[in-house]
């Protein structure tokens, strides 16, 4: 990680994503023909290096973990930021689009990828790092079948108690319940709901909670999981965005919602989509799970096992995000 | 004179005998440290032209030579004229038209009009202009401007970055030799594990309905931070290497960026981290004095865009260097600095210790914000350089409860601070011997006494003023005092002393009978130091 190298090092291909404060290309490392993805940050000549860009870095350079996607190296020149990653071969948007039946995953994917993904992000917890922007599209898939967290562009460190956040994180459909109604004090939970989103995701193939607006997003959870009361949800009237207007629904049981989740699965997922935080499993509890039983027995004997192999796959447009955060890095 | 200030910022504003001391002998560190050697802000000075007489080579003995009578004497022997051309200049310049901080701080010693309305809290190290006008010999005048901010070493050949024994010759002359001279390394071997009681077990799950204490992964997250801390700990020694720089300067520095720090509202771990990164970027780089205040400035910067939710605008860090910058160097200084950091930001704040601490503590709101208060010296003494931060953070929760008398440092304080009463002392003491030293850190003595954190049921800084007291005690003029890890603590010698004594105690003694003057001094003195910090707790009750 020297910032001497040069951008020359690197011959850059196609383009693999674009937002508004980044662009990444496909690369090749012109002395040893490695692939790599290229994150290429527009310096703000008023603000110079993003808030975005110095967390992401200083914090990735931190975390490193097999499901988390490799910061190798950074050049930094007079008008741009390069930040090299190690290459992966597509987003769990798009390779749900290509592998998947209608978008719908194979059961024994969908735990694999979970598994990793729930290890990835306890990994983040566990080094005191929220993720805050877990979607498909941040979710890097090799070919492999590795799953790495990628786009750390959101995500910053915590301290204990957790500080006060900004409340504009987290792509609205994965966004949790508490953070929608204005919380600026989440912790570790948020990352865990945008996870059981994913999950119930990669079985239906569509979002689960697909949101328009902040408060068209809450109606769409509570629909669902059921319109919470202060019974329920103790402090809830004391949130920002609490209204006494709200519906009153009834919590409708996921496995009718998610039919193809099996019962276990839909215990997990059941834990992991409680509207109040504090209920929240943990990824480390979610880690130990049964359902994860078939696959850590199995790992034990396999190391390597969990892991799906899957052909490369063919990246074409999905559909897209109505409210992007940061907008679509391809995932880093 | 920390004592005569904290009569003054509590309630003795108006009584002479406690201001004289005071105005004289700060007027001389203030000269001594932004003119003679430093050639620093020359905004301070232009006002303190009145106090041009302090005498600058005089050394002050770290705790015992704190008598009025030397004071005085410093008054008379002034040497060193103040005013340089450059600083001259520098009054007709536009925006110097309000006081500064240090301009305020100065002429309220000369005038007690405690106004102090300004729109600078000071420039530390301005342009070249100044250095090239200072005595201190700045070789780089010729250093072509080439976009690089901090240049580096181009006339030293890698030799810089390694410590040089003869570097600290030249500090010796400083304000406070001991400190120039001697750099503790402390060689301290940092704990491990410590073995897990049921008291401490039923604190933890005590944590598990309250989300933001994140209590499954709170463990693992501290376990972690401990390790991180001795990655980010600066070179100790970084003074050697640097032609240009003394610990003195970087003390100035340090003081505006906690005021800069205040005026911008930013979070306490922003100051924290923004000193690291000045600190591990000073062990990295060579620095001139006229780019100091650029490193400075732009540390904040960058540790702001890093800890705050909205960090404020670049045009705010320039304007709060005086517009000495341009925004384009300072954004090219944060490309220089972030790239020297490698990128590494990863810095295990000392503000998540202290609260882990304070878990120990019942979350005691007094304890924990003097702990704050205190743990910023660990910013402004470069003795605690060396430290970590979890250390750091120990010792002053430590101090802090002592001095509100909190009671025994006991195990689960030791389990959530990983510091034992004695792995504490080394670094409790060095706090102790800051306190008791001249104040030299304006804005940071200022913050304190202010208002804003005399509010909400914090102390005043009177009543840790009473600590110099016992650090003479430690220092060998009297007995050891019994605070002291040495089996019978808790019962000081001297048992008016406030430090030891609850607020309670402290309202029997005679209060209304106070007409003390530089209480300090001596041991006869310490009951009207009880007289004022209790009228302290008056006005502001816990």
């Amino acid at each position: 990680m020297d910032g001497k190298r040069h951008p020359n090092s690197f011959q850059q291909l196609e383009k693999l994503g674009e937002g508004t404060y980044a662009t990444v290309f496909k690369g090749r490392n012109r002395q040893t023909g490695d692939l790599v993805a290229l994150k290429e940050i527009h310096l703000d000549s008023e603000e110079g290096t993003p808030s975005t860009a110095i967390r992401e870095i200083s914090l990735m350079k931190e975390l490193k973990h097999e499901n988390i996607v490799a910061l190798h190296d950074v050049i930094h020149t007079e008008n741009k930021l390069m930040l090299v990653f190690e290459y992966m071969d597509g987003d769990l948007k798009k390779y749900m689009d290509t592998h998947g039946d209608r978008g719908a995953l194979k059961p024994i994917v969908i735990k694999s990828f979970m598994y990793q993904l729930l290890k990835g992000i306890d990994f983040c917890h566990k080094n005191r790092v929220l993720h805050r922007d877990l979607k498909p599209q941040n979710l890097l898939i090799n070919s492999k079948g590795q799953l790495k967290l990628g786009d750390f562009g959101l995500a910053r460190a915590f301290g204990i108690p957790v500080n006060t956040f900004s409340n504009e994180v987290v792509t609205l459909w994965y966004r949790a319940p508490d953070v929608l109604l204005g919380s600026r004090t989440y912790n570790t939970s948020i990352d865990i709901w945008s996870a059981g989103c994913i999950m119930a995701e990669m079985f239906s193939g569509r979002p689960l909670f697909p949101g328009t607006t902040n408060e068209d997003q809450i109606i769409r959870i509570f629909r669902i999981m059921g319109t919470p009361t202060e019974r329920t949800w103790p402090g809830l009237s004391q949130f920002p965005e609490y209204k006494t207007t709200w519906q009153m629904y009834a919590t409708q049981p996921l496995s009718t919602i998610l039919p193809q989740i099996d019962p276990l699965g839909i215990d997990l997922l059941q834990r992991m989509l409680q509207l109040r935080p504090e209920l929240r499993i943990t990824a480390a509890d979610a880690l130990n799970h049964q359902w994860f039983h078939d696959i850590i027995a199995a790992q034990k004997h396999h190391p390597q096992h969990h892991q799906v192999p899957q052909p490369m796959m063919h990246p074409h447009g999905g559909y897209q995000q109505p409210v992007p955060s940061q907008g679509n890095y391809g995932g880093y | 004179m920390p004592k005569t200030r904290a009569l003054r910022s509590a309630t003795n504003e108006n009584d002479e005998n406690l201001n004289v001391p005071t105005r004289v002998t700060r007027a001389k560190s203030a000269a001594n440290l932004n003119v003679d050697e430093l050639a620093m802000p020359s905004k301070a000075l232009q006002s303190k032209k009145t106090v041009a007489n302090a005498n600058p080579t005089r050394r002050r003995a770290a705790l015992d030579d704190v008598s009025n009578v030397t004071k005085v004497e410093a008054v008379d022997g002034g040497k060193k004229p103040l005013t340089k051309p450059g600083l001259v200049s520098k009054a007709t310049h536009p925006i110097q038209k309000r006081a500064t901080t240090r301009q305020a701080l100065t002429s309220k010693e000369v005038n007690k009009k405690v106004e102090t309305k300004r729109s600078n809290p000071g420039s530390v190290g301005q342009k070249r202009k100044v250095s090239a006008s200072a005595v201190t010999t700045s070789v780089k005048e010729d250093t072509p401007e080439d976009g690089e901010p901090i240049r580096k070493k181009v006339h030293r050949l890698g030799a810089d970055i390694k410590p040089k024994a003869s570097a600290e010759a030249k500090e010796t002359k400083a304000d406070e030799p001991s400190r120039d001279e001697v750099v503790p390394a402390p060689e301290f071997n940092y704990p491990t594990e410590r073995p897990l009681s049921d008291n401490i077990k039923a604190l933890e799950s005590e944590d598990l309905d309250d989300p933001l204490m994140v209590a499954e992964y709170a463990n693992d997250i501290f376990e972690y931070l401990r390790d991180l801390e001795c990655t980010s700990v600066p070179n100790p020694q970084y003074m050697s290497h640097q032609d240009d720089l003394e610990w003195k300067t970087r003390g100035i520095l340090i003081d505006w960026l906690v005021e800069v720090h205040t005026r911008f509202h930013l979070l306490p771990e922003t100051l924290f981290l923004a000193v690291n990164i000045v600190d591990r970027f000073l062990s990295e780089k060579v620095v001139q004095l006229d780019r100091l205040q650029l490193v400075g400035i732009t540390a904040m910067f960058i540790a702001s865009k890093y800890e705050e939710v909205l960090s404020p605008h670049i045009a705010n860090f320039r304007h709060i260097a005086d517009d000495g910058f341009s925004e384009a160097e300072i954004l090219s200084a944060e490309r220089f600095i972030l790239a020297t950091l490698n990128y590494d930001l990863s810095y295990p704040n000392p503000m998540n210790f202290l609260r882990r601490i304070s878990k120990a503590d019942n979350y005691d709101i007094q304890s924990r914000t003097m702990g704050k208060y205190l743990m910023e010296i660990s910013l402004l003494d470069h003795r605690l350089m060396a430290y970590r931060p979890s250390h750091v953070a120990a010792a002053a929760m430590y101090l802090a409860r002592m001095i509100l008398g909190r009671g025994e440092w006991d195990e689960t304080l030791e389990y959530y601070a990983g510091y034992t009463e004695e792995e504490i002392t080394p670094v409790f003491e060095l706090m102790v011997d800051y306190l008791a030293r001249p104040i030299i850190h304006e804005a940071f003595f200022k913050k304190y006494a202010s208002k804003k954190f005399l509010k909400g049921k914090c102390y005043s800084s009177s009543i840790i003023w009473s600590v110099p007291f016992h650090a003479r005690h430690s220092n060998g003029r009297m007995q050891r005092p019994s605070w002291h890890v040495n089996g019978q603590r808790r019962m000081h010698s001297c048992t008016t002393s406030p430090m030891l004594t609850s607020p309670s105690t402290i309202s029997h003694h005679n209060r209304g009978s106070c007409t003390c003057y530089d209480t300090l001094h001596t041991e006869r003195h310490t009951s009207s130091l009880c007289v004022r910090i209790h009228s302290v707790w008056l006005d502001s009750p816990p």
